[in-house]
């Protein structure tokens, strides 16, 4: 499928990654400078920030400040009471899908405020944010509705957040279906798509159950994330260009006063593979 | 993208430079598809040379590993560059497919 002009349709898919998925503004960087359109962006989990503060085209400052507003530590400091009674005595609080051991109002709110009540309808590009169902382990692909919204049930880390009720459906994080989700790109008809993904960190030591918890989450969604990845790499009539930054130094879920490193270095990684998407765009 | 190829104790070596991507795939496929049908199915691709590889280069790698097997041969791999190793390992090819750190090596194990 081609675009009007005839020009090879441009997706940017921007995977799970927390913090690190901030290196897709020094890759959008490289694309602006070079004038490559892009023609719809996907992201997923931490991604899903990323690829929403770039469909609606806000300029990378802006978009590293509407971040360090709505991703802080803070989100997660204050506990979730009844979901600890629910651990410690699920048959008198009735344990239940919405488990969560953090008390997610402060980053709804977070959301809310950061994305300014912003919708899907109104991105310059097209956006596509993944979630997954609790109930049956399905990709669910939003694209309508507010950003917010989306964005909040793609980033509930299992455990840590409570899934987010949208449509009827709990959703969970979308990299428990999908952390790199190409395949959201090819279904939507994109030729040329850009990859940005990482793969999860394993923890160094593991002395606590929510370690534990962390290790057995980055196995699952580091091979899933193999898997899906070679599925899409023989299923795509076109190509897909990955772009793996590299960070020396490890970035945590909460790292945003590394932000200007992580552009840096997503800056540096598109620059890499930037001859090849102009030849491959006749640039 | 250059290719050359040479005969090593009835092994084909084959040694490409530059990047295995979209645009130098169809002549990549085109020079291993002439081998195997010279029945060449014992296969080196010695990958020192290059330096990036997308998803139509992983494609021609598996779709040579492919026909090769169904031959009783093989394509394995040598000299495998970090960038295309880091390729390699995201799409789980690793898992599937023979690596040396050398053609000496690569060629031997056929034997």
């Amino acid at each position: 499928m081609m675009t009007k002009n005839d020009r090879p349709r441009v997706a940017l898919v921007i995977g799970s990654g927390s913090v690190k998925c901030a290196a897709a503004l020094g890759l959008m960087k490289v694309l602006e400078r070079e004038h490559i359109d892009v023609d719809m962006v996907v992201g997923c989990s931490g991604g899903a920030i990323y690829a929403s503060l770039i469909a609606l085209g806000w300029p990378g400052q802006r978009a590293i400040d509407t971040t360090l507003k709505m991703w802080t530590r803070d989100v997660t400091a204050k506990r979730n009471t009844r979901a600890i009674l629910q651990l410690a005595l699920p048959w008198i609080f009735k344990f239940d899908e919405s488990f969560g051991l953090i008390d997610d109002r402060m980053i709804n709110r977070r959301f809310r405020d950061g994305f300014e009540g912003a919708t899907f309808a109104q991105t310059r590009i097209p956006l596509f944010v993944t979630a997954t169902d609790l109930y049956n382990g399905e990709q669910v692909v939003l694209s309508d509705g507010t950003i917010a919204e989306a964005v909040r049930a793609s980033i509930s880390i299992p455990y840590i957040f409570p899934p987010h009720k949208l449509n009827g459906r709990f959703l969970v994080d979308g990299y428990q279906s999908d952390p790199l989700p190409i395949g959201v790109a090819i279904k939507e008809g994109a030729d040329i798509i850009i990859a940005m993904g990482f793969e999860s960190p394993y923890q160094e030591q593991i002395t606590s159950l929510m370690r534990y918890n962390y290790q057995m989450s980055s196995v699952t969604s580091n091979n899933l994330l193999k898997a899906n990845f070679a599925f899409h790499n023989l299923a795509h009539h076109s190509e897909i260009i990955p772009i793996i930054p590299e960070f020396k130094h490890r970035i945590k879920l909460f790292d945003t006063d590394k932000i200007p490193y992580v552009i840096e270095e997503g800056e540096r990684a598109a620059e890499a593979q930037l001859p090849y998407l102009k030849e491959l765009l006749g640039k | 993208m250059e290719i050359q190829d040479r005969q090593v104790d009835g092994v084909t070596v084959l040694i490409l430079k530059g990047s295995v991507d979209a645009i130098t795939s169809p002549k990549i496929t085109e020079f291993i598809q002439a081998h195997i049908a010279k029945g060449n199915t014992k296969l080196v691709a010695d990958l020192s040379g290059v330096d990036y590889t997308s998803s139509a280069g992983l494609r021609v790698l598996l779709g040579a590993i492919k026909e090769t097997r169904a031959r009783s041969g093989d394509l394995r791999l040598a000299g495998v560059q970090p960038d295309v190793q880091k390729v390699l390992n995201l799409s789980g090819f690793t898992n599937i497919l023979k690596k040396y750190d050398d053609v000496n090596s690569a060629v031997a194990s056929y034997s």
